[in-house]
């Protein structure tokens, strides 16, 4: 059975406005499960943590901790433990008080207290300072007492709300590994929020991506890595960013403004079982399936000829701003490429990692019977990865 | 080719800055010679408080002005008195103020802005509107010629102390409320574990702004207290006047010995004097 | 299944009224429910104890068309609020900005700005009795060193009230804090960026420090307005409980006082009290209404 159920969610701030912040928000998840809820800003994800740890209400629907209906139960009463994004540390109590301060309003007693205080410490390296006040730590050790004010609980949920975004960029990788191996040792069923899909991608077991107040895809990483359900999706996890062009299956070609290439087989043959023949689509590469061509071609690349606008050196890649007519997109290639601005050049596009999405309603294009997933929802979600490659 | 001592802009700067300097030190001369006054008067006899021109020094220091001055009238019973109500009035004010400011401050309710806009306006009442009312309320009650009018209100809360310290309770991050909401700590808990140590500069501030509202208030007791076994300082003070007419060493002498406690505490505790001020024009 | 009635929230809203019961008491108390007994009451002839009959507006006509005293108790106090309140501004403005420029000593200079703003009571108005002295004080002493002959302050009916407005003066150092503090909100870079453009010393006062305190300007002058309806005290004591030399220190709570708690004509002051609380009402809101075309307020007011 599910560690936490979240069934038909629903928040609206004002009853007179009718806009949802979160609207039918469906998702299970696992004991041991490490979630990262991750949206841009205003996306929800923040306030639905929230409704979990009973911060805020719960508008409608239900959501079960161990088979245990929580809507009505008081944030105190959860046995759920919550880091917050400026840590909120106690600043008039030492670093000992700060995470002996829950179990103290528990009555835990004085050596359990202790024991417990001391082993967080020592999994976070806090035990030097236990007896400083929080103005006395660096940013890193304070997100660090944060982190052990929530472990010494040993609560049965753990929330962090962004709890990385106030750190600069090398501590937040840093202790964006250590959160991990924090998970992996203690195995506490997780809940976390970002807006940073790099966060997303290299801590989470499941990833639930959110666009106002709506789910838009839950899976691994690596499957709304590779198999994005919509152009948000597609556009927001990965970095930088999934190119769009806009174009036409016509003759098994796609037809976009500028330029027309083939559709591999396979995918040609989804797309006509779809319907999609001479229909307007939107086709979607990454820009890590684009490379420069020197001559030798390989097997499933389609070649185009584009002017090369900016290139940009990140240290181990190069990004090409390139442009095919008015048509503007990004190639990452190799460092060790050298290209000028105006320059042309011949672009690969590997396009069976290409991706193919309705134009109207901007959602993938699969051979997936859309209404089996709409009739048993959880199911869907639940279910192990069913590997949908075309 | 002839430069003016004027035209170098660091000159300008160095003329400026001295008749800055020059005005303030003017200024606090002003300012402080009162003081003085009051303290060289106090020393003086009386033929040469009369004597023309008035003397900036005393001749003799008489400091015995002031052991005449304290067994001219009750003076010891005047301060028992005014401590007292002073101590209950600061406890009242510093506990209840705190405490629902916490709810306004840090507890979602229905009808908080509106119930704290209340609390704003009544500020803009004037008190007098209020006072004569408020005394027939106290006639009734039986309470004329007690403390009971001048200290119970200040177990209800005032508007002014109730603003600052939600306008101090505002800077304390909500999340810190929530972290300690789910460890399970009740609003009560938190307020005395976390918002009271975390408030205690703008406690302080509360505290000693209502004990020098009690310790100058006048206008109350002359209002509430008859019986001269129940006089505060002020009232005290004033009858005192009535007696010495113009016998301005003692009065002096008498002065300073009320305004006293509160130049002291002025000395020791400035900052938070200062804090106080600051809060207010924090709320604009 | 109807939980909506008594959830966790709900229960959270009941503990907030808890919190602020003790306010929600005192107003009804000692606010409210005074206000509804004095506005009922200003429109009887309640004397305390022995009646309280209805008698329409007559105290308020009374007031208005018959009543010399409650004119010259007005007069008085607009008199005084006038000259007072730009005076305090001024003068705590001038000073703030003095002490601004970062001039040795500078804590120094506060404490003795601040010290007398704290001083208040019957010894202050003692010691200031005593200051204004015409034979023996310190204010005509000085004055004479000028070649000034003093006027006779308290004793003559022209000067008792500049002689409470002096004193008045002598605590700026409370309004000189408040500019302070709102002085060194003022971000270092507009005055590089005015310098860069080539303002002077008095424009960039003009164009920036005056513009940016504008809101703690109104908050101060509507409080002191408040304030200044307010004077009572200080008249009472310096006067001697007299009202001064032919009445010129009898402001509109002293003439108030007299009738409530003198002659105890308690209908007749609480409808003087109404006509005070209108009187501010008035002022506070045409201070509203005119600031937003002199009050500039930095970026959208954020609570």
């Amino acid at each position: 059975m599910a560690k936490l159920i979240l069934k038909n969610i629903n928040k609206q701030y004002d009853k007179a406005v009718n806009t949802n912040a979160v609207t039918d928000f469906n998702l299970q998840v696992k004991d041991g499960e490490f979630i990262v809820l991750v949206g841009p800003s205003g996306c929800g994800k923040s306030t639905m943590l929230r409704m979990i740890a009973g911060l805020e209400e719960i508008t409608s629907g239900e959501f079960y901790l161990d088979g245990k209906l929580m809507n009505d139960v008081p944030p105190s009463n959860r046995n759920i433990s919550m880091v917050f994004q400026n840590y909120a540390l106690y600043p008039h109590m030492t670093v000992y008080d700060n995470m002996a301060f829950g179990l103290k309003i528990r009555k835990t007693n004085k050596k359990e207290i202790d024991r417990r205080v001391r082993e967080a410490a020592e999994i976070l390296g806090l035990q030097d300072l236990l007896n400083r006040k929080p103005k006395a730590l660096s940013g890193g050790q304070k997100q660090r007492v944060a982190l052990g004010r929530a472990i010494v609980r040993e609560a049965e949920l753990f929330l962090m709300d962004e709890p990385l975004s106030n750190l600069d960029a090398k501590l937040r990788f840093q202790m964006r590994a250590e959160i991990a191996k924090l998970h992996q040792r203690l195995g506490t069923t997780s809940i976390y929020v970002t807006h940073d899909q790099t966060e997303a991608m290299t801590m989470a077991s499941r990833i639930v991506i959110m666009k106002d107040g709506v789910i838009q895809q839950v899976g691994t990483p690596k499957e709304v890595y590779d198999f994005p359900e919509n152009v948000f999706v597609g556009g927001f996890i990965g970095s930088p960013s999934m190119n769009f062009f806009n174009g036409e299956i016509v003759d098994g070609r796609f037809i976009s403004e500028g330029f027309d290439m083939k559709v591999p087989d396979e995918k040609l043959a989804m797309l006509k079982a779809m319907g999609y023949v001479n229909k307007k689509v939107v086709m979607g590469i990454r820009p890590e399936h684009i490379e420069l061509q020197n001559g030798e071609v390989g097997a499933c690349y389609e070649l185009l000829r584009a002017k090369i606008i900016v290139s940009e050196l990140t240290g181990s890649d190069m990004l090409l701003y390139s442009s095919i007519g008015p048509q503007e997109f990004i190639a990452q290639v190799g460092s060790r490429t050298i290209v000028s601005p105006g320059e042309e050049v011949l672009l690969g596009f590997e396009m069976d990692r290409a991706h193919f999405f309705d134009f109207e309603s901007g959602k993938r294009i699969k051979a997936y019977d859309s209404k089996q997933l709409a009739d048993a929802p959880e199911k869907a979600y639940a279910a192990e990865p069913v590997l949908r490659y075309v | 080719m002839k430069q003016s001592y004027f035209d170098s802009m660091k000159n300008r700067e160095k003329v400026l800055k001295a008749v800055n300097f020059i005005l303030l030190c003017f200024g606090s001369l002003l300012f402080l010679s009162p003081l003085w006054w009051m303290i060289s008067t106090s020393l003086k006899t009386m033929k040469e408080v009369m004597s023309f021109p008035p003397t900036f020094f005393p001749k003799e220091w008489n400091w015995d002005n002031y052991i005449k001055t304290w067994e001219a009238a009750p003076f010891d019973l005047y301060t028992i008195n005014t401590v007292t109500i002073t101590i209950l009035v600061v406890v009242g004010q510093v506990l209840v103020n705190s405490f629902v400011a916490y709810g306004f401050a840090k507890i979602p309710f229905k009808g908080r802005e509106v119930l704290f806009a209340i609390v704003l306006s009544t500020m803009m009442i004037p008190g007098f509107v209020t006072l004569i009312p408020q005394y027939v309320l106290f006639a009734n009650l039986g309470w004329l010629n007690t403390y009971y009018p001048l200290v119970v209100p200040a177990f209800f809360g005032s508007a002014f102390n109730i603003f600052l310290l939600r306008q101090f309770y505002m800077t304390v991050p909500n999340e810190m409320i929530e972290a300690a909401r789910m460890e399970g700590a009740s609003h009560f808990y938190i307020w005395r574990k976390i918002g009271i140590p975390l408030t205690k500069p703008a406690l302080a501030t509360v505290a000693i702004f209502s004990f020098n509202g009690a310790w100058n208030d006048f206008l109350g007791p002359l209002l509430y207290v008859n019986d001269e076994n129940l006089y505060t300082l002020q009232l005290g003070l004033q009858v005192f006047k009535g007696e010495m007419s113009t016998q301005w060493n003692y009065l002096m002498a008498g002065s300073l010995i009320v305004l006293l406690p509160v130049i002291l505490l002025f000395f020791f505790f400035q900052k938070y004097f200062i804090k106080g001020i600051n809060l207010q024009s924090g709320g604009k | 299944m109807k939980r909506k009635k008594f959830n966790y929230k709900r229960q959270e809203g009941l503990v907030g009224y808890v919190f602020i019961l003790p306010w929600i008491i005192g107003f009804l108390l000692f606010t409210a429910g005074p206000l509804l007994f004095s506005l009922v009451a200003s429109f009887t002839n309640y004397n305390i104890t022995s009646q309280m009959d209805f008698v329409g507006f007559r105290n308020y006509e009374k007031l208005l068309f018959d009543d010399q005293l409650f004119w010259t108790s007005l007069w008085n106090t607009l008199y005084y609020v006038a000259f007072s309140v730009p005076l305090t501004t001024i003068g705590a403005i001038f000073l703030s900005v003095l002490l601004n420029q970062d001039v040795p000593g500078l804590r120094f200079f506060r404490t003795i700005y601040y010290l007398p703003a704290v001083l208040s009571g019957v010894g202050v108005y003692l010691l200031w009795m005593q200051l204004l002295d015409p034979s023996t004080g310190l204010v005509n002493l000085v004055l004479g060193w000028f070649g000034i002959d003093g006027p006779n302050w308290l004793f003559d009916p022209e000067w008792t009230k500049p002689s409470l407005i002096l004193m008045k003066l002598w605590g700026v150092g409370g309004g000189m804090l408040l500019y302070m503090a709102s002085l060194q909100g003022v971000s270092k870079s507009l005055y590089e960026a005015a310098q860069i453009d080539g303002a002077s010393k008095w424009q960039q006062f003009r164009y920036i420090t005056l513009p940016m305190i504008t809101p703690v300007i109104f908050f101060d002058v509507v409080t002191s307005l408040i304030g200044g309806f307010q004077i009572f005290q200080e008249a009472y004591v310096m006067s001697n409980g007299t009202g001064g030399p032919v009445n010129s220190l009898l402001f509109y709570n002293y003439y108030m006082w007299n009738k409530a708690f003198k002659v105890f004509d308690m209908g007749y002051a609480m409808a003087m009290s109404w006509i005070l609380f209108i009187i501010v009402f008035i002022l506070t809101m045409i201070n509203l209404k005119l600031a937003p075309r002199w009050v500039h307020y930095e970026g959208e007011a954020k609570r």
